[in-house]
This record gives structure tokens, C-alpha cells and sequence, in this order.
């Protein structure tokens, strides 16, 4: 009994320590859970870091390994000698090169360190499909390409080297991948005392690279394209300001001002904004005219489109007039999409029964009430130019008879289609079908090679060529 | 005692914050369809260049474009978009913000997709005023669009 009294008291004295301290327990219990709470959240991050980390890992010791391939395979293709293992090697360079670029991008070094090793790759990948095709033509390499190759070997080489280094830095755990995204210039002096070799470094090596000139859409030419389809003189600013007038009606235009001089030097223009007359609002249309023969270039006008009252064909021929009434004659519509209400049209130049897949002008009609609500003409002043095609060496039926595959095979004339490295092809079109679709067939008019085959795309939004 | 309830106010809304911070956001309206090139880019510029004039928000599009047919950046739009440290707006995040397939920034990613660059072939840009890099100031100005410099 004396015992359970004691016990009893004993409780009562707890009960009301606990009582007289409630708000210090409360405390006490949100600490204790935010320790949890803090703990949890750090066992996540970690694991997150983690995870990440490995995704780096992987795709570090991918190049790694696609860069030696290339580096041996580049050595391998200059001692082919039959077309067919050249042609295979050479591929392989491709693809190796390919995913090594691939991987590369995924590296979260700062942004643009390791962008000329990115331009290195691509450009093995591109030159080496270049070649492969010209070797399937039966075209051996040349001196000069064979000179290429063993240049880029010894840069293929330099990069293998530079990586191992890396990696061992890696393996050692020298680097931290959460500390290689903060290396900058200022800061190298620091990171290099334990890294002989950096990121930073490892791309300088191809800062002085040579230019690579070759039939692919990364060789050097295709940066340095002029416009072959400008023609007049230098305009004003005023004059300028006229061409916008005659072209979308100066009755529509309630003013025009000069937002700034883009001079890209492909195509110097002047850039405006051009307020449209009696609109609530939604008003504004943005165009640039070209400098030289103040030729619009490009304009567009956003602004909501309502329930389509008009179809594609009436759009296509409002487009069509459009060009027409603004000088802009002999344009055909090739394809078209739509998406929000807007017809984008693409209209190509034709002449003398050749359609010119180069001289592209692409007009925007809006399906609610027939506006041009858009216009883009670079290709078209990009490349319309007078040209001496000269007839087609080989005929029709010569061509025709080098398409062997699909049903229904019929010609559709002749066309001047463009290449991805800025030249341009004459061919014989061509339209066949296989598994009921439609595809175009184009045969080189002189060489009677297949240069191209493109599938025909109709959809709800269009039809397009892929 | 005042002290105590006082002192247990500022740690309740001090965890509230924080929990606030650090919980997981679910991400809103993940739809299941196949999220289409236009989708991605749209949201890149959404991210990027909303609020910008309707020819800025093209240009960002223009620029993204430019980069996959550049041989110095990845050669698809994914690519392009997700390169680590290349877009703010995919490094915090932005990216992800579900957009109306009826806004300006789909029509300014399709007209970017139709062919529309007034760029002209730029590879970068950058706002004058919050740009921290020295870097891209080593970059030549082709042209000013609403708050943005465009370089190639």
C-alpha cells in the first residue's frame, strides 16, 4: 500500500513537470522532428546525387570508349583497299563518331567549354558518310582526302590521350562531377593543380583546327553562304518604309517604326514593327526588309484566328495572288500544314516546266477570314537566281527505268532540288506508292543516279516530305 | 511562458517553410500523350522568352533550331534543349510548366519549325541585363530583340 502511495505521488510529481514545461516539450518534439525530417531530406538528395553522378559516369566512359574506336577505325579506313570494307569502315567511323558527340553534350561541364570537340566529331561523323557515299559511287579516295583523314587521325589520337587522362583522374577520384560544372577560366589556375589536364584544355586542342570543306551539311562552305537573289541597290531606312507600304497597302497602315539594323551579314535588313490600321487591338506586325532593294524578307502578323470559314484550296490560290500582286510571279504550291486556324504555304518557283525546290517562299493564311497573316521569302532570295541548266543528258524513259521499286510509277517533270551541303541537283520526279503511300522518286537528269526518295506525309494538319 | 508559445510560433512557421521548400512539387497535368517537337520547344520559348515581343519569342525558337544544325551543339531539339547548363529555364525547372496549345508561344514555335529565323543563323543570346557570363559579351551583337541580344 505504501509502496503503490509512493508511486502514485511519484506519477502526480511527473504529471506536473510535464504539465508546467508543455511548451518546452513541444519544442523539444519539433526539433526531434525536424532532425527526422532533415535526415530523410539528406538521404534523398544523396541518393539523387548519386544517380546522377552515374548517368555522368556513363556517358564519360561512352565517349571514352566511342573516341578510341574512332581513333582506331580512322587508322583502319586508310588501309582498305577494296570499296566494299571502306565503305563499312567508314560508316563505322560515322557512327562512332556520332555517339561519341552524343554523349559529349550530356556532360554537365559549364556551357560552351567543350564546344569545338563537339564541332570535331560531327564533323568526322559528316565527312566520313560524305566519303562512304562517294566510295559506293565507285569514287576512291582522294590524295587530298587521304591527307584529311590522317590529320583528323592525329586529332582523334591527341583527344584519346586527354580523356584517358581524364578518366584516370576520375577513377582516382581526382574530379568531382559536381565541381566540374563550376570550372570557368578564372578559376583554372586552382582546379589544374590537381588535374593535369581539364576540360577547358582538352578543347583548346581543337581551336586551330582546319577547315574542312566536303559535301556534307557541317563542312565549313555552308557557313559562309551569300545571298545569290538580292538584287537593286542599297535602300533607306525611308525607302524601306515605302516597300512595306506597297506591300501590305499603306490604307492598312497607321505607322511604321525602325526597332533596329540587323546586320547578320547573310541578309542585312532593317527590322520594324508596323502598327496596322483600324484594329482594336492585336495590331502589331513584325517584318524585316533587306538593305540592298528593300525587299521584304520576312513579316508577321499574331494575332487570334477564329473558326475556319475558308479550305485549303481557296487558301492556296489566295497566297498565289498574293505573290502575284506583289511581282512575285510563276510560284507553285508545294506543301502545306495547318495548325491553329493558319495555312502556312509553301510556294515554289517554276519555269520552263522545272520546278525549283531551292526558290522556296512560304505564306501564312489565316483560315478564319483569307488574311495573309504571315510571309518568309529567305530561301527564295537566298537562291533565285538566272541559271544555266543545260539540257538533261539522259531522257525520261533512261530515267524512268532506273526506278525499279513501288507500284503505280508516274513522272511528274523535272526539278531542281537542293542538297543538305548548298549545291543543287537536276532530277526527274518521280511519284510512286508502297503499303498505299505516296512517295517522291528523284533521278539525277545528268548522272541518272538516285539521289533522293522522300514519303509523301497526309495528314489532318498537311502534307509534308520527310 | 509567453516567451515559450512565442518561440514555438516562429519554430512551427519556420518548419512550415521550410517543409514548404523542400517537399516535392508534384508536377501538374503530366499528359500521357507524346510529347511532339512542337510541344518541347514551344515550352523551351515559354520558359526562355515569355513576355517578349512575338518576333523575340520566334527568334528563341530560331535559335534552338540554328544549334541542331550547328556541328558544335546536339544535333536533335531534345538535345539542344536538355544540354547541361545550357538553357535557365531547363535548369530550374521552367521546362516543365504545362502551356495552353492555343498560346503564342505554339505559334511561335511553329512558325519557328515552318522556317521564319530573324536571327539569321544566331547560335546565342542573352539578356544585357541579367547575362553573368564574360563569356557571351565575347560574342559579336547581330541583332537586339525585345530584351535580348542575338549572336552567332
Amino acid at each position: 500500500m505504501e509502496n503503490d502511495n509512493r508511486l502514485r505521488h511519484h506519477m502526480k510529481t511527473f504529471y506536473r513537470i510535464l504539465a508546467r514545461n508543455r511548451a518546452k516539450n513541444f519544442v523539444i518534439a519539433i526539433l526531434l522532428l525536424t532532425t527526422i525530417f532533415g535526415a530523410y531530406q539528406y538521404d534523398r538528395a544523396r541518393r539523387l546525387q548519386n544517380h546522377l553522378n552515374n548517368t555522368y559516369n556513363r556517358a564519360f566512359h561512352e565517349l571514352v570508349d566511342y573516341v578510341n574506336n574512332v581513333e582506331i577505325k580512322l587508322l583502319k579506313t586508310l588501309m582498305t583497299s577494296s570499296p566494299e570494307l571502306t565503305v563499312a569502315t567508314l560508316r563505322d567511323v560515322c557512327q562512332d563518331a556520332y555517339n561519341a558527340a552524343n554523349n559529349l553534350s550530356r556532360l554537365p561541364v559549364s556551357f560552351g567549354t567543350l564546344s569545338n570537340t563537339e564541332k570535331f566529331l560531327s564533323q568526322v561523323s559528316d565527312l566520313s558518310q560524305s566519303v562512304a557515299k562517294q566510295t559506293a559511287r565507285g569514287v576512291p579516295m582522294t590524295d587530298e582526302q587521304y591527307n584529311t583523314f590522317l590529320s583528323l587521325h592525329s586529332y582523334a589520337l591527341e583527344l584519346e590521350k586527354s580523356l584517358n587522362d581524364l578518366k584516370n583522374d576520375l577513377n582516382n577520384g581526382n574530379f568531382k562531377w559536381e565541381n566540374v560544372a563550376r570550372e570557368k577560366e578564372e578559376d583554372l589556375g586552382e582546379a589544374s593543380e590537381h588535374m593535369p589536364v581539364t576540360f577547358s584544355s582538352l578543347d583548346e586542342n581543337f581551336s586551330e583546327m582546319p577547315t574542312l570543306i566536303y559535301d556534307g551539311p557541317f563542312s565549313e562552305h555552308m557557313l559562309n553562304r551569300k545571298a545569290l537573289g538580292l538584287t537593286g541597290k542599297e535602300v533607306t531606312e525611308n525607302q524601306a518604309i515605302e516597300s512595306i507600304g506597297r506591300f501590305l497597302g499603306k490604307k492598312n497602315i497607321n505607322n511604321v517604326t525602325k526597332v533596329a539594323d540587323n546586320n547578320n551579314g547573310v541578309i542585312d535588313t532593317y527590322n520594324f514593327r508596323i502598327e496596322l490600321a483600324n484594329r482594336k487591338d492585336h495590331s502589331v506586325v513584325e517584318a524585316d526588309v533587306s538593305k540592298k532593294g528593300g525587299h521584304i524578307i520576312w513579316y508577321l502578323y499574331n494575332r487570334p484566328v477564329s473558326e475556319a470559314k475558308i479550305g485549303i484550296d481557296e487558301a492556296k490560290n489566295i497566297g498565289k495572288k498574293f505573290l502575284e500582286d506583289r511581282g512575285i510571279a510563276n510560284m507553285k504550291d508545294t506543301y502545306y500544314l495547318e495548325s491553329n486556324g493558319v495555312a502556312t504555304i509553301n510556294y515554289a518557283y517554276t519555269k520552263d516546266g522545272i520546278t525549283y525546290y531551292t526558290d522556296l517562299i512560304k505564306v501564312k493564311v489565316a483560315l478564319d477570314n483569307g488574311e495573309v497573316v504571315g510571309y518568309e521569302a529567305k530561301g527564295y532570295y537566298m537562291n533565285h537566281t538566272e541559271r544555266n541548266l543545260g539540257a538533261p543528258k539522259i531522257s525520261l524513259e533512261e530515267a524512268r527505268a532506273k526506278v525499279i521499286r513501288g507500284e503505280d510509277v508516274k513522272e511528274s517533270g523535272l526539278a531542281l532540288i537542293p542538297t543538305n551541303y548548298g549545291t543543287e541537283i537536276l532530277c526527274y520526279e518521280f511519284i510512286g506508292k508502297l503499303q498505299d503511300k505516296d512517295f517522291l522518286i528523284y533521278i539525277n537528269a545528268d548522272t541518272g543516279a538516285e539521289e533522293e526518295v522522300l514519303l509523301i506525309i497526309n495528314s489532318e494538319e498537311g502534307i509534308l516530305t520527310m | 511562458m509567453k516567451r515559450w508559445t512565442r518561440n514555438f510560433f516562429i519554430l512551427a512557421s519556420l518548419l512550415i517553410i521550410v517543409s514548404v521548400i523542400f517537399v516535392p512539387q508534384k508536377t501538374m497535368g503530366q499528359n500521357t500523350s507524346r510529347v511532339s517537337d512542337v510541344q518541347l520547344l514551344a515550352r523551351a520559348i515559354n520558359g526562355e522568352a515569355r513576355g517578349e515581343p512575338y518576333e523575340g519569342q520566334v527568334a528563341v525558337g530560331a535559335v534552338i533550331l540554328n544549334r541542331v544544325n550547328s556541328p558544335n551543339f546536339p544535333d536533335t531539339i531534345a538535345g539542344v534543349i536538355y544540354q547541361p547548363g545550357a538553357f535557365t529555364a531547363v535548369s530550374d525547372g521552367q521546362i516543365n510548366v504545362p502551356i495552353d496549345p492555343n498560346s503564342t508561344v505554339v505559334k511561335a514555335a511553329q512558325d519557328a519549325l515552318n522556317g521564319w529565323d530573324p536571327t539569321y543563323g544566331c547560335l546565342y543570346y542573352w539578356n544585357p541585363e541579367t547575362a553573368t557570363s564574360k563569356w557571351i559579351w565575347s560574342r559579336e551583337i547581330v541583332v537586339k530583340i525585345g530584351k535580348h541580344n542575338f549572336g552567332k
